[in-house]
């Protein structure tokens, strides 16, 4: 009895892993649009069509620290953060439906088209 | 006894520091917030399986408090706290099912406990968006738990032999 319990829940953690697994690549892979939205606490600040857009820096403050949003060719990213661990700056560009984070300014950028999608889905 | 046992519990939350400490150390390959290897984490399944619930609690409670301390980043306290005790709840309850061989499991469940526990108050934070980061948390946290776990059990075998 004891011994079906604990393969139970064996097979139930591999079953994590493997969602964990596909839920990483469907996000990896899922097509997106070109615009982009950036959230603060929930809150749309900006929304922005990436294509034939200009090069430009977007400065978003939040009680006192700053991100400044790069645009360039294209695409976006967190050029500069002065938050503790600037984990937003080294996630780069902006390529795929996970969204840059930067969790102590509560800043979120992220394409809007596959949200939409994904809203309509649930 | 008593005192023995305190000693113990002190020398353990010591060592997870250290463990920490030395972690902080070596840049994250990752740049995903919330991923990492937690190291610190092999004296918490050790003390699990050696330890009373209340006595755990509290070496995980300070190592925490005192390891935001430390680490000076105090905005990493609120989802260290809701991932380490959600993750320490679900390794108590697992911990009579899950023995011997199966220990590493228990730490690959208490990961994947800590990965929810950590996303829900950076979602009540920063939005609902950071679900997307949900299922590589999970990866990672599988993989991470599956290494501390396999030490850990290492660890509580030995000492459960030395103590026959």
């Amino acid at each position: 009895m004891k011994k079906r319990k604990k393969l139970i829940i064996t097979a139930a953690a591999a079953l994590i892993f493997l969602a964990g697994i596909a839920g990483s690549l469907w996000i990896w892979l899922a097509p997106h649009g070109q615009t982009v939205e950036i959230l603060q606490d929930d809150k749309v600040l900006y929304t922005i069509d990436l294509t034939g857009q200009e090069d430009r820096i977007i400065q978003v403050e939040y009680e006192g620290r700053t991100n400044t949003v790069q645009i360039q060719n294209g695409r976006i990213r967190v050029l500069e953060a002065d938050c503790p661990d600037h984990t937003c700056v080294r996630m780069g560009w902006l390529d795929s439906a996970a969204p840059i984070v930067c969790l102590p300014n509560h800043l979120v950028i992220r394409f809007t088209g596959l949200h939409e999608t994904v809203d309509e889905a649930l | 006894m008593k005192v023995k046992r305190l000693t113990e519990l002190a020398l353990l939350t010591a060592l997870a520091l250290i463990l920490f400490m030395i972690e902080l150390q070596i840049p994250n390959p990752v740049p995903i917030p919330g991923i990492k290897l937690g190291l610190a984490n092999v004296v918490t399944v050790f003390a699990v399986y050696h330890y009373r619930a209340g006595e755990v609690f509290l070496l995980v409670a300070a190592r925490i408090l005192l390891g935001s301390f430390f680490s000076g980043n105090m905005m990493a306290l609120l989802y260290s706290m809701a991932g380490g005790f959600l993750c320490l709840a679900g390794m108590l309850g697992l911990k009579h099912i899950l023995t011997d061989s199966y220990i590493w499991i228990c730490s690959v469940l208490g990961a994947v406990l800590h990965n929810i526990g950590q996303i829900t108050v950076a979602g009540l934070i920063a939005g609902w968006g950071v679900l997307f980061y949900l299922p590589m948390l999970l990866t990672a946290g599988c993989i991470a738990g599956a290494f501390t776990g396999v030490c850990a059990q290492l660890l509580v075998r030995r000492f459960s032999l030395r103590a026959v």
